[in-house]
C-alpha cells in the first residue's frame, strides 16, 4: 500500500501517477475477500462516473462489484489479473491495480475520499 | 444471540475468520478456502461441525415411528448401520435431510442440519400421536468433529482405532482415553469419519487430533471448504438444493427411496407417483464454459426461455473450472452434454450439463 493513495469506504483506492490515475482495491479488501478466482474489467475507452460499478471480482465465497472512486475514461486495464486472478492474493505481487484512467474529476469528487491514514483508522 | 460451539475459542486462537451460519458463529476459513479444500482431497482435514443436531429416538415404537417419517425402509437397518434419509412432509417435500443410525433395538440416533433442528423436532412431535416413543434432543450435549481425507483412516488407526467401522456404520470407540462414537460418514466425498463426543472432551480431542495428525498433514478446515468439497461431490445442501417444496425424486435422490416399502409414510403417494410417472423439474449438474461463476439463485435459460435456477454454484478447486447444481424443467432433449445458459450479471453465459458427482468419490469405505 502506498501512503499517497486515496481510498473509499467501499475499499477502492485511487493513486495519481503523472496526470493518470491508477484504480484498484485495497490490501484489506483483498484479505477480506479471500481466494480471488475471477476478475472482470471494462474495455479500454469505456467511461464511468464516480461511484459507478466498473469491475466485478469474485472470490470463492461471493461476487462483488468494484466502484469508481472518481469519474474517468479507462485507458489501460491490467490483463495480468484477468488471466491470473489468484495473483491478487500473492503477497509479493506488486501489480494489483485494476485500471488506469484519465480523469477530469473536480475537487468535489475527491472531497469524500479518505487519505491513507484515515482509511487505516476506518478499517481498524 | 449467536451460538458458539465448545471449540469456538480454538477457532479464534487459530486465526479463523468467523461468520454466522444458521445462528452459529462458525469458522469459514483458517488460511485459504482453496488450500483447505486441497488439504482434504490430498491428505486429511479436521472440521468442527458441532452445530449439527443430534437426536435420540427411543421406545417401543421407535421403528414404526421412524418408518412413518422417512421414505427409507428403517426395518432393514441393521444394528450400528446408518442410512441417508429425508424427513418428508405430506406432499413429499423435504423438511430436512438426515442420517439415521440404529444404535440398538428401539434406539436410533439422528444427525440433522443445524438450521433445521427446531423444524425437525416440531414435525416429529406432531407425528408422535399414537406412538410410544421418546424424542430426545441431545444437540446441546455433543460436539461433532469430522476427520476427512485420504489419510483420515490412517491417522485414526495410528491412534489405536484399528477397527474402524465400515462405510455408513458407527461404533463406540476410544481415542486418547475418551469414550466416543466413530461414524464412517462425511460430507466431502472423501473417506473419513465423524466423531461424536461429549462437549466437555471436545477441546482436548481437537488439540490432540491436530497434534497427532501433523505427520499426516492435517489442517483445520472451515465451512468455506466444506461447501466447495460437498459441491464437487454433488452432495446437497439443505436450504440451497433442498427445501420443503422439493421432493427426493426431484432432488435426484430417488436412489435413496425404498420403492417396495410397505409402511405408509408422509408424502408416499406423491413420491411413488413421481417415480412411476416422472417429474416436471429435475436437479442437474453443470459446468460453465467460460470463466464466469454460477451462484445460488442465478437463472438458467435454454432457447431464450427461462427453465430454472442455480441452487449451488462455485469454483471446483480440483477440476479448475466452475460448477453448479440447478433445478430445470424436465425437458427430454436436455441431457448430459447439452448446452444451456446461465444469466450472470444480465448476460447469458454458456454452460454444459455434466454428470454428477463432479469429482469422483474416494469414499468406498
Amino acid at each position: 500500500m502506498n501512503e499517497s493513495m486515496l481510498c473509499t469506504k467501499t475499499h477502492e483506492y485511487v493513486l495519481e501517477q503523472e496526470e493518470k490515475y491508477e484504480i484498484g482495491i485495497t490490501d484489506y479488501a483483498i484479505e477480506q475477500l479471500g481466494d480471488i478466482v475471477f476478475v472482470e474489467l471494462p474495455e479500454v475507452g469505456s467511461e464511468f462516473i464516480k461511484n459507478e460499478a466498473f469491475a466485478t471480482i469474485e472470490s470463492v465465497k461471493a461476487a462483488s462489484e468494484v466502484y469508481m472512486p472518481i469519474s474517468g475514461k479507462v485507458i489501460e486495464i491490467n490483463e495480468q489479473i484477468v488471466n491470473s486472478p489468484e495473483l491478487l492474493n500473492e503477497e509479493g505481487f506488486e501489480d494489483k491495480w485494476f485500471v488506469k484512467i484519465e480523469s477530469s474529476a473536480d475537487q468535489i469528487e475527491f472531497a469524500d475520499l479518505l487519505d491513507y491514514s484515515d482509511y487505516k483508522e476506518e478499517i481498524a | 444471540m449467536t451460538k458458539q460451539t465448545f471449540l469456538h475459542d480454538k477457532h479464534v486462537a487459530l486465526g479463523a475468520r468467523m461468520v454466522d451460519f444458521a445462528g452459529w458463529d462458525m469458522p469459514v476459513q483458517y488460511s485459504s478456502i482453496i488450500e483447505e479444500h486441497k488439504t482434504v482431497r490430498d491428505s486429511v482435514g479436521l472440521f468442527d461441525v458441532s452445530h449439527m443436531g443430534e437426536m435420540i429416538i427411543q421406545g417401543k415404537d421407535a421403528l414404526p415411528f421412524l418408518n412413518k417419517l422417512v421414505p427409507q425402509d428403517i426395518t432393514k437397518l441393521a444394528d450400528l448401520k446408518a442410512v441417508y434419509c429425508q424427513l418428508t412432509n405430506k406432499n413429499g417435500g423435504i423438511i430436512d435431510d438426515l442420517i439415521i443410525y440404529k444404535l440398538e433395538d428401539n434406539k436410533y440416533l439422528i444427525i440433522a442440519n443445524a438450521s433445521r433442528i427446531d423444524e425437525d423436532l416440531n414435525w416429529m412431535v406432531r407425528n408422535k400421536i399414537g406412538f410410544d416413543v421418546d424424542i430426545i434432543n441431545e444437540s446441546h450435549n455433543y460436539s461433532l468433529l469430522a476427520v476427512q481425507g485420504p489419510r483420515a483412516c490412517e491417522l485414526l488407526k495410528s491412534l489405536g482405532a484399528e477397527d474402524l467401522p465400515p462405510f455408513f456404520s458407527i461404533k463406540r470407540g476410544e481415542l486418547f482415553n475418551i469414550n466416543l462414537w466413530i461414524s464412517r460418514t462425511g460430507y466431502t466425498g472423501e473417506d473419513g469419519v465423524e466423531i461424536l463426543v461429549k462437549n466437555e472432551f471436545s477441546e482436548y480431542l481437537w488439540d490432540k487430533l491436530l497434534e497427532s495428525g501433523k505427520e499426516f498433514g492435517i489442517k483445520p478446515i472451515g465451512l468455506g471448504a466444506r461447501d466447495t468439497l460437498r459441491l464437487e461431490a454433488a452432495l446437497h445442501l439443505y436450504g440451497n438444493d433442498l427445501d420443503e417444496s422439493i421432493t427426493p425424486v426431484e432432488a435426484g435422490l430417488a436412489w435413496s427411496v425404498s420403492k417396495n416399502k410397505t409402511e405408509d409414510y408422509n408424502g408416499k403417494k406423491v413420491i411413488l407417483d413421481q417415480i412411476q410417472n416422472g417429474i416436471s423439474k429435475k436437479l442437474i449438474g453443470l459446468k460453465m464454459l467460460d470463466k464466469n461463476i454460477a451462484r445460488h439463485g442465478y437463472e438458467v435459460y435454454y432457447n431464450n426461455e427461462k427453465i430454472g435456477n442455480v441452487t449451488s454454484g462455485g469454483v471446483s478447486p480440483v477440476r479448475g473450472d466452475n460448477i453448479a447444481l440447478a433445478y430445470i424443467k424436465n425437458l427430454d432433449n436436455l441431457t448430459v452434454g447439452s448446452t444451456i445458459q446461465i444469466m450472470v450479471r444480465d448476460k447469458l453465459h454458456n454452460a454444459e450439463i455434466v454428470s454428477k458427482p463432479f469429482v469422483k468419490k474416494n469414499n468406498k469405505g
